[in-house]
């Protein structure tokens, strides 16, 4: 019969003021192969740390076979659930051997130390991992997949029904990397150990898993067999990046990648963006048109301001005004002289009050001159003027054939899609 | 994971993965005995047996016997609380020193001399001198809590407890130079560290706390071993990492204010006999926790035993000894065998 071998049930958790994991359910039936999946920070670890307890849920309850895990001894959930961290130190040399034994200590209870079935158990779990006859070496001077190796035997040794891996092989090299698989894919197949495996590697993860769960800023955007989960659209806006998946008609395995050829190519044409910002509005603007290849210009902006300081480190051409000043007529013609360069023109979502409502002229010059022109959307919110002089603007702007744009990932998209 | 049915391999296990070296226990096993009669031999005027049919002869063997004894209490405790610190702080640097803890049992040692307490109270010495090692420590342990917010990181522990252990001698050595005269030699003469015996008293309520000490601090030992990987790993095997170390904090502390109330100031043996054991049996504490109490008792008492005799009849500071003899003698044993005690 399956039984839920793990559940969060509306869990919040995090650290000291931050929540991370917002409003998180979800099951893992007893025998299934997980891969988590996510882009950095999206509190996979944190949900890792908050099912074997290390973190205790702000709200929510977390299930290890139908027990609230927060209510339950520590030995008892250790033999429910084993977590191989990332890496794991110790300063002092300890052989592999007594690495292993640790696997053991909650079970076998202070007063009575390790009995002969401990050590069965402990000998067992290394053979299962390849590393028995690195029993006498010292842990810290294995290689890493060797020491990886024998982290995953001591949390074999401690007979988890759920082993929970927190991107552990990615730092090991190609063969070690799916050694490690192997030996997980046979413990789940021959003792119906429920594994969940974080992982970067998309496609190593849909190769191995049941199931994948993708998870984004503490939620879990989509999960399901990885068919369904490695979708270009919705890793794309995961990722907040392109993404090219591609079937094996072969093997019917799934490979992820992003895209270089943009990058590499040299013979692409640079368009140019002219942008318009302000209160670090322009920031990822300018570092993801730079990265894409486009030329990027921008103005007129405040000396001092975020986006200023930002667009000098980016080398973006720039032109200022003095600082907390109204924008003036002299730069206000240097800047039109700059966006006339350029053939895209984008209105980031910068407050505009009277004194850089100016800007908005510019892309009314754009336009005229036949330019794209993208504003971003909600400028009602972000119209300070004296009767709504701005809002009243970008509509006319918009008569006149200016486009809104909503996500930067969309908008990347259109502008590279054009050409 | 199922469980092996075959006892062939039951039988084996055990031993296969057995790590300890069984000629090094033995030739260790051999050589304490030797070593103790050895300090019981040694005397101002030679390498003998006193005349134990004489009065005066029996005395100076009870002496004698009551000085191996503090040695041996005072050294096993101190290494064991040198033991039990470097496992909990994951750092080689650690002794009884660095959280502050002799610090704080000299501050309340001194205060009890200066302030006539000694004199005045029986066994007031070690109380103030427990009782202010175990508020320095809560102290440290509440500064760095506080710093990290929550549990205590380790760096935050080792740095509050240098800077608590330096504010404590400034106080020592503030209430040293106002202490009159008699006070001073007082005292200087407890802080150089000497294992004259203490009161029967004294003696028997210090024993207690130090094998109690030692005892919980061996109860702790597969624990510290999980410890060493960090907490996080520790709480993933099912180990309550944070009970663990305040219990361990707690033996330690015990253990070493004892024995500087008994004994002094005595350096050297809390941050080299957990090395040297390490280096010679490896760093399993299960072993390690009893080996470095033996070997740090059987190494504190030979030094006594040259301390009363070498210049006799004056006595030097048994801290002397250990620090001018064992301080080659270790050197040499890690120099060769540092690989087998720290790693990185």
């Amino acid at each position: 019969m399956e039984q839920e071998a793990l559940t969060f049930d509306k869990v919040k958790a995090g650290y000291k003021g931050r929540i991370v994991l917002d409003d998180l359910s979800f099951q893992v039936q007893e025998g299934e192969f997980i891969s988590l999946i996510g882009p950095n920070g999206c509190g996979k670890s944190t949900l890792l740390k908050t099912a074997a307890a290390l973190l205790r849920p702000v709200e929510g309850r977390v299930f290890l076979f139908g027990k609230d895990v927060r209510s339950m001894r520590p030995v008892s959930r250790a033999k429910l659930i084993g977590v191989v961290p990332q890496k794991v130190e110790s300063p002092m040399a300890y052989t592999a051997a007594q690495i292993v034994m640790n696997g053991r200590t909650a079970a076998s209870g202070p007063w009575r130390g390790l009995a002969e079935e401990d050590y069965v158990v402990i000998e067992r779990s290394m053979i299962y991992t390849n590393v028995l006859h690195l029993k006498d070496r010292y842990f810290m001077e294995l290689s890493g997949g060797e020491q990886q190796r024998v982290i995953l035997a001591m949390v074999l040794a401690q007979e988890p029904r759920i082993i929970m891996l927190d991107e552990s092989i990615a730092h090991l090299d190609i063969n070690h990397r799916y050694e490690v698989l192997r030996i997980l894919k046979r413990i789940n197949r021959e003792e119906r150990m429920t594994v969940v495996l974080v992982s970067h590697d998309l496609s190593l993860s849909a190769e191995i898993a049941d199931r994948l769960i993708l998870m984004s800023d503490g939620r879990i955007v989509s999960e399901g067999c990885p068919e369904e989960v490695l979708v270009p659209d919705i890793l794309g806006r995961v990722y907040d990046c392109e993404l090219k998946v591609q079937r094996d008609p072969v093997t019917g395995t799934t490979h992820v990648s992003g895209i270089l050829e943009g990058i590499n190519s040299r013979s692409r044409i640079h368009n140019t963006v002219h942008v318009i910002a302000g209160g670090g509005t322009g920031i990822e603007l300018y570092r993801r048109f730079a990265l894409q290849g486009f030329r990027v210009t921008t103005g007129v902006l405040n000396g001092m301001d975020s986006d200023a300081e930002a667009a000098r480190a980016l080398g973006v051409d720039t032109v200022l005004e003095k600082p907390f000043s109204a924008i003036g007529d002299e730069a206000y013609q240097k800047a039109s002289e700059m966006a006339a360069q350029a053939e895209i023109l984008v209105l980031s979502d910068v407050p505009i009050g009277s004194g850089n409502l100016i800007n908005l002229h510019l892309a009314q010059e754009a336009l005229k001159a036949g330019k794209e022109v993208w504003i971003a959307e909600g400028i009602n919110e972000r119209d300070y003027t004296d009767g709504k002089q701005a809002a009243f603007t970008v509509q006319q702007l918009l008569a006149d054939g200016a486009r809104i744009w909503i996500s930067l990932h969309d908008l990347m998209k259109e502008l590279k899609g054009e050409r | 994971m199922r469980k092996y049915q075959d006892t062939t391999v039951r039988s084996t296990a055990m031993r296969r993965l057995s790590t300890i070296s069984g000629t090094r226990i033995a030739l260790f096993l051999v050589a304490v005995p030797l070593l103790l009669s050895l300090s019981l031999l040694l005397g101002p005027t030679g390498t003998r047996l006193p005349d134990l049919d004489s009065p005066v002869g029996k005395a100076i063997m009870t002496l004698r016997l009551n000085r191996l004894v503090m040695g041996l209490l005072v050294g096993a405790a101190l290494s064991v609380s040198g033991v039990v610190f470097q496992a909990i702080l994951r750092n080689p640097l650690a002794e009884p020193y660095v959280l502050g803890v002799s610090g704080g049992a000299g501050l309340g040692a001194t205060m009890a001399i200066l302030f006539g307490a000694v004199s005045a109270i029986p066994l007031s010495l070690p109380v103030m001198a427990f009782m202010s090692a175990v508020a320095t420590l809560f102290l440290v342990y509440g500064i760095a809590s506080r710093g990290s917010g929550g549990v205590p990181s380790v760096y935050s522990l080792i740095l509050s407890g240098v800077i608590i252990s330096a504010i404590c001698s400034s106080l020592i050595m503030f209430l040293v130079s106002m202490a009159s005269v008699e006070g001073l030699h007082n005292v200087i003469w407890w802080m150089l560290g000497n294992l004259q015996p203490a009161p029967a008293n004294q003696r028997f309520v210090s024993a207690l706390f130090i094998v109690s000490g030692i005892a919980g601090a061996w109860l702790l030992a597969s624990r510290l071993n999980s410890l060493t990987l960090g907490r996080e790993m520790a709480h993933y095997q099912g180990i309550n990492a944070d009970a663990v170390i305040v219990a361990g904090l707690l033996c330690a502390t015990l253990t070493a204010a004892t024995a500087v109330s008994i004994a002094g100031m005595i350096g050297f043996v809390g941050l080299i006999v957990p090395h040297v054991t390490r280096a010679m049996f490896g760093p399993d504490h299960r072993w390690l926790i009893p080996l470095a109490a033996v070997g740090g008792g059987t190494f504190l008492a030979v030094c006594d035993a040259f301390a009363r005799t070498v210049l006799a009849p004056i006595e030097i500071p048994v801290g002397v000894v250990t620090a001018l003899a064992g301080g080659p003698f270790f050197l040499l044993i890690l120099q060769r065998k540092m690989k087998s005690a720290w790693i990185g």
